[in-house]
């Protein structure tokens, strides 16, 4: 009969936990990538997820939308505390999210998108906050008004939690019992 | 499914919530112009949107959606709170009269989660102080 201390499997338990968090929130940071707006994709590679009281960092890169990995969720990240966040780091992410206040009859700036640049979708001429066109491929350089809130209220954060925890605690082996 | 008769489920409590005021004050909805042209003028904003439709662990009905609503209430700004808190006082009534709600054989059963906030905000280029609440939604339809 195998025996071993129970301490082990504690750790084990742990262990599946932070990978359980680590999946799961690359599948929340990939979902808030692609459902967010992609002028220059610096604000969909901001995303971090960061301990209480923790500070997220900047961009970390520009021109497409960001593919979030686990390596962009150390698992040291989930050993100070019990909570963490998922924030982006851009300084106009309040705004982006649209939780800043905005003035509803205010014309956007169209811009000009570089050729070099995402080409994610154009705004109107004349455009006013939450209207976009289609762009080539269903790009778009802003998105639909409060998609933020319909990410986590919508029933996709739960979606991507589940996923992502399922399949971090997968990985679960408790070792040392025969 | 049914978007329309979803949207139509909170939409039309709150246009005759706050038509119903003394004075009457305009509430905006997607896809219609953005504000009055009177840059004092109080008014609402909803915006109801879907996430995911037709989620199986739900409930055992399969024609239901999810979604969030988003309501900005617009008064003028420089005079403090009151104002922009009764008319969210409006509006929370409406959401908490839409969960008293008993289900019925037919229509839309409409239940809102928590209401987050309200939180107030203003910026120096908007001509209006804005409070703002927001909610989850689950919306089956019966028939």
């Amino acid at each position: 009969m195998a025996k071993r201390d129970i301490k082990f499997l504690v750790n084990d338990i742990k262990q599946a936990t932070v990978q359980a968090a680590q999946e799961a929130a690359v599948d929340i940071m990939n979902s808030l990538a692609e459902a967010g707006p992609v002028w220059t994709g610096r604000f969909s590679s901001a995303w971090y997820a960061v301990p209480e009281g923790g500070s997220p960092g900047g961009a970390r890169a520009e021109g497409k939308v960001y593919k979030y990995d686990r390596r962009n969720v150390p698992a040291t990240r989930f050993k100070t505390g019990t909570l963490y966040r998922i924030v982006n780091g851009m300084d106009y992410a309040a705004q982006a999210q649209d939780l800043d206040p905005f003035d509803p009859r205010k014309e956007l700036t169209t811009g000009t998108i570089r050729p070099d640049k995402l080409r994610r979708g154009q705004r109107p001429t004349n455009g006013l906050r939450g209207e976009l066109l289609d762009g080539v491929d269903s790009n778009r350089a802003t998105a639909p008004l409060d998609w933020y809130m319909t990410y986590i209220n919508g029933g996709a954060l739960n979606r991507d939690l589940g996923r992502g925890a399922k399949r971090g605690f997968g990985t679960f082996k408790p070792r040392g019992f025969g | 499914m049914n978007y329309q008769a979803i949207r139509a489920a909170v939409e039309n409590p709150l246009l005759s919530a706050f038509s119903g005021l003394s004075p009457a004050v305009p509430v905006y909805f997607d896809n219609i112009t953005a504000a009055p042209p009177n840059t004092t003028t109080e008014y609402v904003r909803v915006n109801v949107t879907f996430g995911i439709t037709n989620e199986p662990t739900l409930t055992s009905s399969v024609d239901n959606a999810r979604g969030a609503i988003v309501i900005r209430i617009f008064t003028e700004k420089g005079r403090g709170p009151a104002r922009n808190q009764t008319l969210l006082t409006t509006a929370v009534n409406v959401l908490e009269t839409l969960n008293d709600t008993a289900k019925t054989t037919s229509g839309v059963f409409f239940r809102v989660g928590e209401i987050n906030g309200p939180t107030f905000s203003s910026t120096e280029a908007a001509p209006h102080f804005v409070g703002r609440i927001d909610t989850s939604y689950v919306a089956t339809v019966l028939s």
